[in-house]
């Protein structure tokens, strides 16, 4: 049923309206329908055009030369208490346009390729059997803070070279980070204020890390970028840090709420719960609609070098475009009954890890991450239901959920 | 039809080996290398679903 809406007040990037609701998918429909490219404005942030269309988004992606990212990341809601500083406090991957992009991205690119990441199969399968284990005999827990946090940021505290008795701390500070919007994250501080402490923790703990990695270097990835070399010279101070910065938040957050998100798809679809139990072999296709039923990154933005048009809009050098990637998931066009959970769905060329010049660095490893959380959680947990509600995120950038109580009945390994 | 693959884009991620194995390979060196660079018209839309899936963006489809 098509839901009808106002184009004077729709809203798709309003925090507080994906904090009670989820995704405005609603919203979304309506505007792939009506208004695929749509201007929008918003007291809190500069005007953008809302992009949903999953063509749109490839069609813009493709284009790195033509739709930036320097000038604006994302399209980010100023609160009460936030001062957007006048430099950008980071230079990351995600801020850089071809060809320095490209150049700053090989520095670790080789360790994420499919057969990168293959070498890291077992480590995973280990920390999440850990994980499983700890939580084993229990009859309830927060999905969230017991099981789904702890695989992603382990493997990447491991990839780091980061100390066993720091992940806590790491963990604190990519909260803070991506839900610094958050009051849970806020601890009373506002929202720069928490914002600039995870910044700064940060930075500080991996310039010490570096100074010890440029004297013995290991073979962890903190050593690669510590003596990696852009043009033969070594990385600035700040794109160092940052780099750091991206590593730990985007390893982090993101494959969190897929693994969240896809247990709460299951528990709302138990016959596909059941298909994959009798089917094993549908693991990899169950994770790529994971990824794309979740999409966990909301949206980012590109902002146009020069006059173009999009689907006969004219849009403005200087003008930006939000793509909105969940809704490009549940195109009408690309999708066959988008709506339906279907863990067989083939193909899926969903592009929830974006496409082009920025894909996803870390997909390979997502995948790789999802697949031994599933295979896991589908042998070994008998099953699992909510015990209270699903509590999301106050974010319009990352579709989080901060907390999923479950009761479940989990059964020691085979073996 | 002709294809060709950007190898400063192309980063590995061996999709394009998925979608159409007679034409792509990805080997040690993390690129996809053509088996053949002219494949035959009954491959077309294998290679068409490879230009699709590759997230990097990296093959195109010439027609001659």
């Amino acid at each position: 049923m098509e839901k009808q809406f106002s184009l004077d007040t729709i809203d798709v990037i309003g925090p507080d309206h994906y904090a009670r609701n989820g995704y405005p998918h609603p919203e979304w429909t309506y505007l792939r329908k009506h208004k695929p490219v749509f201007w929008c404005e918003h007291p809190n942030t500069d005007p953008f055009w809302a992009i949903t269309k999953h063509a749109d988004i490839v069609h813009i992606s493709r284009q790195p030369r033509l739709f930036l990212n320097g000038p604006r990341l994302l399209v980010f809601i100023n609160e009460p208490g936030m001062d957007l500083a006048p430099t950008p406090p980071f230079r990351h991957l995600l801020d850089m346009d071809p060809p320095e992009h490209g150049e700053y991205r090989a520095i670790v690119s080789r360790k994420f390729t499919p057969r990168g990441v293959r070498e890291l199969e077992s480590q995973i399968d280990a920390i999440a059997k850990k994980v499983l284990d700890d939580v084993t005999g229990r009859d309830r827990c927060d999905f969230v803070l017991d099981i789904s946090s702890k695989i992603p940021l382990a493997v990447i505290a491991e990839l780091l070279g980061v100390p066993h008795e720091d992940w806590e701390q790491l963990f604190q500070w990519t909260n803070e980070t991506i839900g610094g919007t958050d009051p849970e994250f806020q601890q009373g501080a506002s929202v720069q204020e928490t914002l600039d402490r995870a910044r700064l923790g940060l930075f500080q703990y991996f310039t010490d890390m570096v100074a010890q990695r440029i004297k013995r270097p290991t073979g962890d990835i903190t050593s690669i970028v510590a003596n990696a070399k852009v043009n033969g010279q070594p990385l600035p101070q700040l794109e160092l840090l940052s780099y750091f910065f991206l590593l730990v938040v985007a390893g982090n957050e993101t494959t969190r709420n897929a693994t969240t998100g896809g247990l709460l798809a299951l528990i709302e679809n138990p016959d596909q719960w059941e298909r994959l139990r009798k089917n094993p072999s549908l693991i990899k296709s169950a994770v790529e609609e994971i990824v794309r039923w979740t999409t966990p990154v909301i949206q980012f933005a590109r902002t146009a070098a020069q006059d173009t048009e999009i689907r006969g809009q004219k849009i403005k050098a200087g003008e930006s475009v939000c793509l909105f990637y969940p809704s490009a998931n549940r195109d009408e066009e690309v999708f066959g009954e988008p709506f339906k959970f279907d863990i067989g769905r083939n193909p899926n060329p969903h592009i929830a890890f974006g496409i082009g010049e920025h894909f996803c660095l870390g997909a390979n490893l997502a995948r790789l991450e999802l697949e031994v959380i599933f295979r896991q959680l589908v042998e070994r947990m008998e099953y699992a239901e909510l015990a209270g509600p699903v509590e999301r995120l106050r974010s319009s950038f990352v579709g989080g959920i901060k907390h999923m109580p479950i009761r479940m009945k989990l059964n020691p390994a085979r073996n | 039809m002709k294809v060709i693959v950007d190898l400063q884009l192309c980063e590995g991620n061996a999709r394009c080996m998925e979608a159409a194995p007679e034409v792509f390979e990805v080997r040690d060196d993390d690129k996809a290398h053509l088996l053949t660079d002219h494949p035959p018209e009954s491959l077309r839309e294998k290679v068409k679903l490879a230009v699709r899936m590759c997230p990097r963006q990296a093959i195109t489809l010439k027609e001659e």
